[in-house]
């Protein structure tokens, strides 16, 4: 029974049913997604990227994001901690991926999820001192500073427009600042721009759906 | 059935023993299993000593972060770390075990003539450079920020393209080697390495088809990767790792499989269930909701296949054999067998959708992996290595000491990272389902047992350490005392 041609076609078999299942079905069904028309705006859900946040994507990828955060509000079924906690308005759908280029889904949160990131820091400024030192927004931050993303450079006549505000005890030294580099503006463009605040047909808001139990 | 023709066939001698023959199929072998497992281990000291970086620096968040070194930020060393693992490690002493453990259940050396062994040599060799050299640029080009952002296929797909060709090159000699098997009611460990090295090439070409070389909508990838990381545990490292079980613990103990005839239930249930069980990281995410269920539902029933595994091979009478207590190789398969049994049960209880709710993506979710990847794949090609090597050598080559120091520096590291990272999900994962409690807050709770995991990462260094030294030592003597 177990010689080598039963054995191969028993293997292939077996192994057909979970590819059909989880690479066939969702790269057919799934693939097929469409964005769908805004009634508000005339535009489409999700709306497109700028171009600053598409390039933003490539540096959110290069820097690891995705090994700490991830970019899913789990559904209601499982649980409702993740919109309790302000992290979306109403689970994720595949939809919401459709105008990216890689799926950020993420496996660990060791920082917070990201997916509306966009709606709850709304303003640039806030991202750079976050991203050049995280120990300023708060000294019990596990992320690392990502200086990279920034230049140090002697204050050339006039102070930048751009040069972050940053506490003393972070600041650089005197008669110099610290600018984001087109890398540290592409991320935060992107990130600026995750906010999945719409409903979608398959996803409705929360505010739309059963409330969740009380604890 | 032929359960009950194994089961005899064990009792008498075992699969991997052919008398007069077993030298001549060592030594046909020899050269390209010692390049794979040679390699093989280096990346696997370096991928520890990333680890035990990355666990300093999620309790020091400035240790070696630099501006003008952005390459070693805690972003790029985990993927550079975790492929190291999968590709550089794991997968590439699979290949080594695999080909050694085939020719030896084959019962014949891997060419029919010295000549064409010659040939052969050459271009499995030609083949473990090609591989060594995919994961050399694939981490290069990571560090350097051109990772494909795919988790668990980082290498772009010029480096990924190469291990795949490098895979066909080696791989396809060891299936060859079934078709001329001596016996031709092929024996359960023979399965096993079948279903993994046929397994690879359409796990690893279909991933990076989709997801690297031409990529998929977004909207459909998430399902793709979940599938591709669980298959390539379950279905490519689970079954060389069982192979070596199956192969390796009834020979070691003198003694048949306990109930045989249920191996054939187990083999294809690993098969049915381990590429389904991987969707099991997206329980509640962004598919459709069949596809959560399919995930818990599978994880709780890949407790069958370990059930039978467990009474096929912890069923045997292990005080048959007094000498037990000293065999390192089997010890660590032992090891990798209980790895096995808690990932398992912790996959199963954890994905049940309430518990779900609070463990996943904390470090339950890591200590799943580091089961899979340290645990149960890993400790038993550590197993074939100590039984292998003195083997394909021809002489005892290990220094006791050093081989014991491994045994339990890796044994104690092992349960305290994984103890911790469990214990770590735990306090982090119940906090954070109560929205009062802020997320920096929550990210205390975790620091006292990620001052452990330093701890544990350290003890698993000195364990790679160990290992490395004995086998240095192994191999110098070659040079230092020839053979007589």
């Amino acid at each position: 029974m177990h010689r080598l041609p039963t054995l191969l076609s028993g293997i292939f078999l077996v192994f057909l049913t979970s590819w059909l299942g989880l690479v066939a079905y969702p790269a057919i069904q799934l693939g097929r997604l469409v964005p769908v028309s805004d009634a508000e705006t005339g535009g489409s859900l999700p709306p497109l990227y700028n171009g600053s946040a598409v390039a933003g994507q490539r540096v959110y990828a290069s820097e690891g994001c995705v090994y700490c955060h991830t970019q899913q509000v789990r559904q209601t079924s499982v649980t409702h901690s993740d919109i309790e906690r302000g992290w979306g308005l109403r689970p994720s759908v595949a939809r919401d991926y459709l105008r990216d280029s890689t799926a950020f889904l993420g496996s660990s949160r060791i920082g917070e999820d990201l997916s509306n990131v966009g709606t709850r820091l709304t303003n640039a400024t806030a991202y750079y001192n976050e991203l050049y030192a995280p120990a300023s927004v708060s000294t019990e931050a596990t992320m690392p500073s990502y200086s990279d993303l920034f230049k140090v450079r002697q204050i050339q006549g006039q102070r930048s427009a751009e040069a972050l505000d940053l506490p003393p005890e972070f600041a650089p030294k005197p008669g110099y600042e610290v600018v984001p580099t087109t890398d540290a503006k592409n991320l935060v463009a992107y990130l600026l721009s995750l906010k999945h605040d719409y409903a979608l047909p398959e996803a409705d808001s929360v505010k739309n759906s059963p409330a969740p139990p009380s604890h | 059935m032929n359960a009950t023709i194994d089961t005899t066939h064990y009792s008498r001698t075992s699969f991997l023993d052919h008398g007069d023959d077993t030298r001549s199929i060592d030594e046909s072998v020899r050269l390209p299993v010692l390049a794979l497992f040679g390699n093989a281990i280096h990346w696997f000291m370096v991928a520890v000593l990333i680890s035990l970086v990355l666990a300093i620096k999620l309790i020091v968040p400035g240790f070696l972060n630099f501006s003008w070194a952005n390459f070693l930020s805690y972003g790029r060393l985990v993927p550079i770390a975790r492929d190291l693992f999968l590709y550089g490690w794991a997968s590439q002493a699979a290949l080594g075990a695999g080909i050694w453990l085939a020719a030896r259940l084959a019962g014949r050396p891997l060419a029919s003539t010295r000549d064409r062994g010659v040939h052969l040599h050459t271009l499995l060799i030609s083949a473990t450079v090609l591989w060594n050299l995919g994961v050399v640029l694939g981490s290069l080009a990571i560090f350097a920020g051109y990772t494909t952002g795919v988790e668990w296929l980082e290498y772009p797909g010029w480096a990924s393209a190469t291990l795949f060709l490098s895979f066909l090159l080696i791989g396809i000699w060891a299936v060859l080697l079934f078709d001329r098997s001596k016996n031709e009611d092929l024996k359960v460990p023979q399965w096993y390495l079948i279903a993994g090295f046929c397994s690879f090439p359409w796990i690893y070409g279909t991933a990076n088809l989709l997801l690297v070389w031409k990529p998929l909508s977004a909207a459909s990838q998430g399902a793709v990767q979940a599938w591709f990381s669980g298959s390539f545990l379950s279905l490519w490292l689970l079954p060389v790792s069982l192979a070596a079980l199956y192969a390796m613990i009834p020979r070691a103990l003198g003694s048949p499989l306990n109930r045989g005839s249920l191996a054939p239930l187990g083999f294809w249930s690993i098969l049915l269930l381990g590429g389904w069980n991987g969707i099991q990281r997206l329980i509640g995410g962004p598919v459709p909701a069949w596809m959560s269920s399919v995930g818990v539902v599978s994880s709780v029933l890949f407790l069958i296949p370990i059930l039978i595994i467990c009474i096929n091979l912890l069923g045997i009478d292990y005080r048959k054999n007094p000498r037990v207590g000293r065999n390192v190789s089997l010890r660590f398969l032992i090891l990798g067998l209980f790895s096995l049994i808690t990932l398992g049960v912790i996959g199963a209880v954890s994905s049940l959708p309430m518990i779900s709710a609070a463990l996943h993506f904390t470090g339950v979710s890591e200590a799943q992996t580091q089961l899979w990847i340290l645990g149960a794949v890993t400790f038993p090609l550590f197993g074939v290595l100590y039984e292998a090597l003195p083997r394909l050598l021809g002489r005892e080559c290990w220094s006791e000491k050093l081989s014991e120091r491994h045994y339990w520096l890796s044994l104690v590291g092992f349960w305290l990272l994984i103890g911790m990272l469990v214990l770590e999900g735990l306090f982090t994962g119940l906090a954070l389902l109560d929205p009062a409690v802020s997320f920096l807050n929550v990210s205390s709770y975790a620091y006292p047992f990620r001052f452990m995991e330093v701890v544990a990462q350290l003890l698993l260094l000195a364990g790679a350490m160990m290992l490395g030294v004995n086998i240095t030592r192994a191999l110098a003597g070659d040079y230092l005392f020839p053979k007589r």
